[in-house]
């Protein structure tokens, strides 16, 4: 252990080592600034400092240990001072430093996704959570797909050219989604899971709540021992998914010719809460989608056994959510991309 | 379709309620859009204010023409006197009143006693538009004589009514009559089924009835029925009331029954006058190319040989299924009668009325298979009523057919049903089920099929609908067992969603323009042979021009910093088969110039990790000096004829770039050892690209060149008119050692030295 210099009989070489010291001490005490502080370094530890003086000559060991410790009492001292010092001009900041917490942020340049593409993926990020696939299905198509193979029978209005936008006699541009179903199952053995989004057509006059091109939203289970049951879970599950879980779900008989049975789905009204509002047209119930057992035709066209297997099949418009949902008042709206409307989604 | 409540319970005794009816058929049958209230309110009693009177004296009133001042006894023992503007009934006339204090439709305010022309009116004789019965105001209603004065009106006539607004499914044409919408009530309801009790009127005087069919196929059945003596007048109260309440127009009692019993059985039914019939003929016919026919809207109609036409001996006299003619319809003077009761084949009447754009009650029921046996009772229950109200004599009957065709028999596995419906019924359920919609259920489940549901229920699976939709209510909510599934977006599907990510953080916004265009750059392009509008024509090869458009409203509107528009979609590029090449492309558009399009595609590229090379190109929708290619398509800057200011475009096919992307990136060891960095500057002629340097450096410095950069173009007095000076920024690494400074400096020499031979290039720095 190193014996510590008596103060006292620090006078050493040509310095008052403990008079040193004490006007250090002081001057630094008085030190009010970090260049106060740096002029104190300068005159006691500076390289013109006596003390730096006294310790190029000093000769003896027990003078330079006593000088060494006199440096490392002043350093410290110093770096005490200095820190004390930038602590409180920190605290003096902190204190006067003040924003205006209201006053607007500096943004980034952000875009923004079309309400209907934000549907479109929550639809389908619902069924690829269920195990469903997504399939892109062509929107050109031959009138055997996109009627006879869904079990259109002749006469049905929508194989009129008054209803259809036909390219020629046997093409058309789709109408439902649905001939993606059939191309899939023509395509592939049982199991299909599927799901396909996407642009169909129809000679209807644009107003508020029709486009000729909207977007529709398909599903198709095909297995062993799908059951109608299982339909009304799966569109129960949607419509909780898309209008919350406190909706109820009813389910209504109908008719198609690509299912048989064929179920319509209303959901509770979300706004009214199924108390009657101008949505749902003081009825409680929102109309959401067509669907049914897939018709045994259907199979038999894509060669699989209608007695093994079943399967369901649903179509919604994404268009139809987009009104619901999000209050958007006329569909031809969603068409003009002015960003008043696409920046609030 | 309109469905009275009193009439429907005519033919179903049920203890349900209106609104649970409804709500069977709503869940099980057929949509009831709403339930309309009609007549005068049941409020306070107010339905007791309406009675049957009866007229005892109508005299002339002293100070009004047109008045008459008439004592009504309406049960209170005094006669009430009744000031009325009505001169269609005389003393003795049993009539409707409405007593002081009732609410009338037609009246804001309660009926008040007063005076009129200082005669006391204490009540009103009513017409039957003054309580919702009817359009007619020209003269008050007259009841049938024996009705005791004092009778509530209600129970005579359905002055209160709640009626049902119903639309079938195209399949369920039986649900467009009461009949077949009393028997879906009765199924539904545990209600109990009274099917009209007709008793067919005797043939007197027979005559013979002369009607052939020559097109079985378009005509199965006819059945033609005289009537003689017929006095046309108007209908009773009850039958034009009845009419009124499902929409129809009372016109004289022989042509309300025949709407009347189209109502009640779905069988639309025609009535002739037999003496406007040349030669009393019936025939059934396909009509004479060019053949005409003035039909009973007043509308000449020049017909075409699919028309199928009823004619007489000499020319066609009704379209039909869809509208009888002009000259042969039921005047007031028509004495005889023809009915007819046939039955159509849909499909052809289907396409006569689109053809003709004449849609009717009839051919509305027929273009969707009426069942052919409903023409016998039809047309017993429209010659009861003829007989009955028209005080005719039945004096001929003919049915014209070649077999009826039989109604099918399926085999039916009750299990099937469960399995199918995923609900387990009981067969003693599924038997009653389908007893109660009319099928004949064999013990061995052969279930012989209802003739009016004969189309529409062929296969085991109808029948099973047939069972799934009494149930309905009661089916649980389940979800697929799914035991083999595999939910995953495609590489492509994942990619898309990418792209349209970083393009919103890089600020651009999403639009969806129409894939219809008003035309196309392409002159191939495919094009509708008969478009909506003039704007919507051609189907797209290209993503641009809507795009242009989106931004166009994007300026118009004037809110944005800056504007930027993509959109990932379709194009239809023709392939010289039936059906386009239809290929996902991106298109996007920001204000700027090229910079800004090609920013966007390095932003893009950089992150799908694939590499974009340019080549210079020409476009029809670029700036000719300002556009390039890449592998996947198109960028550069928009041409300026199409928007006004310095516009960035792109186009490219998402198939094409997607496959540029690695599906999983491999790592680069960076970190290990450091970079030596190092900047030079050349000079070159004008036209030297740089992208050309940069891929000579690349070439020249592999591998240990990891990155070059250009980071500065100058042009000015230094380097030399028609020259420019390129710096660039090139970072020299090894993932296994650290370089040297000699290594560095060699391989710069190297890049300067290919620099300077292709290019001529000067190193300046």
């Amino acid at each position: 252990m190193q014996r510590r210099p008596e103060r006292d009989l620090a006078r050493v070489a040509a310095v008052d080592a403990a008079a040193l010291e004490r006007d250090a001490l002081a001057a630094l005490a008085e030190a009010e600034t970090a260049d106060d502080v740096e002029r104190v370094r300068v005159e006691y530890l500076g390289r013109k400092s006596a003390l730096k003086l006294a310790l190029r000559e000093v000769r003896d060991r027990e003078t330079g240990i006593a000088l060494n410790t006199l440096r490392e009492t002043l350093e410290a001292a110093i770096d005490a001072r200095e820190a004390e010092l930038s602590r409180a001009e920190l605290d003096r900041r902190l204190t006067e430093e003040r924003v205006d917490v209201t006053m607007p942020g500096e943004r980034a340049l952000r875009g923004h996704l079309h309400l209907i593409t934000q549907i479109r993926r929550e639809f389908e990020d619902i069924f690829l959570g269920l195990g469903y696939t997504v399939v892109d299905g062509r929107e050109v198509e031959t009138t055997r797909y996109n009627f006879d193979a869904l079990n259109f029978p002749p006469g049905h209005p929508s194989r009129s050219p008054l209803q259809t936008l036909f390219l020629d006699d046997e093409t058309v541009l789709r109408t439902e989604t649905s001939p993606a179903q059939i191309r899939t199952m023509e395509a592939q053995e049982p199991p299909v899971y599927m799901v396909s989004l996407g642009r169909v057509y129809r000679r209807d006059t644009p107003d508020a709540t029709h486009s000729p091109t909207f977007h529709q939203a398909e599903g198709l289970a095909v297995d062993e021992g799908i059951t109608l049951a299982d339909l009304l879970g799966t569109l129960d599950y949607l419509c909780k998914q898309l209008f919350g879980s406190d909706r109820k779900t009813d389910f209504r008989t109908h008719h198609f010719p690509f299912t048989e049975p064929s179920v319509e789905a209303y959901v509770s009204c979300h706004l009214c809460d199924g108390s009657g509002c101008t949505v749902c047209r003081h009825s409680g119930w929102i109309e959401v989608g067509g669907s049914g057992m897939v018709d045994p035709n259907l199979f038999e066209f894509v060669g699989y056994d209608p007695e093994r297997y079943t399967g369901f099949a649903f179509g919604w418009g994404l268009e139809r959510i987009a009104v619901l949902r999000h209050g958007i008042p006329d569909l031809r709206e969603l068409w003009r991309n002015d960003p008043r409307l696409l920046g609030q989604f | 379709m309109r469905a009275p409540l009193s009439w429907l319970r005519e033919y179903v005794t049920t203890s349900a309620t209106v609104e649970e009816i409804a709500r069977r058929l709503n869940v099980s049958s057929l949509e009831v859009e709403r339930i309309l209230d009609v007549g005068v309110a049941d409020v306070d009693g107010n339905v007791g204010r309406f009675l049957v009177g009866r007229v005892l004296e109508a005299g002339a009133h002293p100070n009004a023409d047109r008045l008459r001042v008439c004592q009504v006894d309406v049960g209170e023992g005094d006669a009430r006197q009744i000031v009325c503007g009505a001169w269609n009934f005389e003393a003795g006339a049993t009539v409707a009143v409405a007593l002081p204090g009732a609410l009338l439709p037609v009246l804001d305010a309660p009926l008040d006693e007063r005076e009129l022309r200082g005669q006391a009116s204490r009540g009103m004789i009513l017409a039957e538009d003054e309580v919702g019965l009817g359009d007619d105001h020209a003269g008050i209603m007259v009841l049938p004589d024996g009705i005791e004065p004092g009778t509530p009106l209600v129970d005579v006539l359905p002055i209160r009514e709640r009626v049902l607004d119903v639309t079938p499914t195209v399949n369920r044409v039986d649900l467009l009559s009461m009949v077949g919408l009393a028997r879906e009530v009765a199924a539904l309801t545990g209600g109990e089924l009274r099917l009209p009790d007709v008793e067919d009127p005797a043939v007197v005087d027979e005559e013979p009835v002369d009607v052939t069919i020559e097109d079985f196929e378009r005509a199965p059945r006819y059945v033609g029925r005289l009537f003689r003596n017929v006095a046309i007048g108007p209908s009773p109260q009850w039958l034009r009331a009845r009419l009124h309440f499902a929409e129809m127009r009372p016109i004289s009692n022989v042509v309300d029954v025949t709407n009347y019993v189209m109502h009640v059985y779905g069988n639309p039914l025609h009535a002739f006058d037999l003496a406007k019939l040349a030669g009393g003929r019936i025939v059934v016919r396909r009509a004479r190319d060019g053949e005409e026919l003035r039909t009973l809207d007043g509308t000449l109609r020049r017909l075409v040989p699919e028309d199928l036409v009823i004619a007489d001996g000499e020319r066609a006299v009704a379209l039909a299924g869809i509208m009888g003619g002009e000259e042969t319809e039921i005047s007031e003077e028509a004495t005889s009668v023809l009915l007819e009761a046939a039955n159509f084949e849909p499909l052809g009447i289907l396409r006569s009325s689109e053809r003709l754009a004449l849609r009717t009650a009839g051919s509305n029921r027929w273009e969707k298979g009426v069942d052919a046996y409903l023409a016998e009772p039809a047309a017993e229950l429209a010659s009861r009523m003829i007989v009955d109200l028209a005080g005719a004599r039945m004096t001929g009957h003919l049915d014209v057919h070649d077999g009826l065709p039989e109604p099918p028999v399926v085999r039916f596995r009750p299990g099937r049903a469960d399995h199918v419906i995923g609900l387990e019924v009981t067969d003693a359920e599924q038997r009653s089920i389908l007893e109660g919609f009319g099928f004949d259920v064999s013990p061995e489940w052969d279930v012989r099929v209802p003739t009016w549901r004969a189309r529409d229920v062929t296969r085991e699976v109808d029948l099973v609908e047939e069972v799934a939709r009494a149930v309905l209510d009661h089916v649980p909510l389940t979800l697929p067992l799914r035991r083999h599934v595999r939910g995953r977006l495609s590489k492509d599907q994942r990619l898309r969603r990418l792209v349209e990510d970083v393009l919103v953080g890089a600020g651009l916004s999403e639009a969806y323009t129409w894939s219809l265009a008003a035309s196309d750059p392409r002159p191939d392009a495919i094009r509708l042979p008969d478009p909506m509008t003039a704007d919507q024509v051609v189907l797209r090869t290209t993503l641009l021009p809507g795009l242009v458009e989106a931004a166009r409203v994007a300026v118009e509107t004037g809110v944005e910093e800056r504007i930027g528009r993509f959109e990932i979609a379709r194009v239809y590029l023709p392939s010289g088969e039936q059906l386009p090449e239809e290929r996902w492309r991106l298109g996007a558009i920001v204000q700027g110039g090229y910079a800004a399009a090609k920013g966007v595609a390095e932003t893009l590229y950089d992150a799908l990790h694939a590499d974009l090379a340019v080549r210079r190109v020409t476009h029809p929708l670029l700036h000719p000096g300002k556009a390039a290619e890449t592998d996947a398509g198109i960028l550069g800057e928009l041409h300026p004829t199409l928007l006004e200011g310095e516009w960035g475009a792109l186009e490219l096919d998402l198939t094409t770039l997607f496959a540029a992307a690695p599906d999983a990136v491999e790592y680069e060891d960076v970190l290990t050892y450091p970079a030596v960095r190092q900047d030079i500057a050349v000079a070159v002629e004008e036209d030297v690209e740089v992208g050309a340097l940069v891929a000579a450096a690349r070439e020249a410095g592999a591998p240990l060149l990891r990155e070059v950069r250009v980071f500065d173009v100058y042009r000015g007095e230094q380097v030399g008119e028609g020259r420019k000076s390129v710096a660039l920024h090139l970072a020299f690494q090894s993932p296994e050692r650290t370089l040297t400074d000699e290594e560095a400096a060699e391989l710069r020499e190297t890049i300067v030295a290919r620099l300077a031979e292709r290019f001529g290039a000067e190193l300046r720095a």
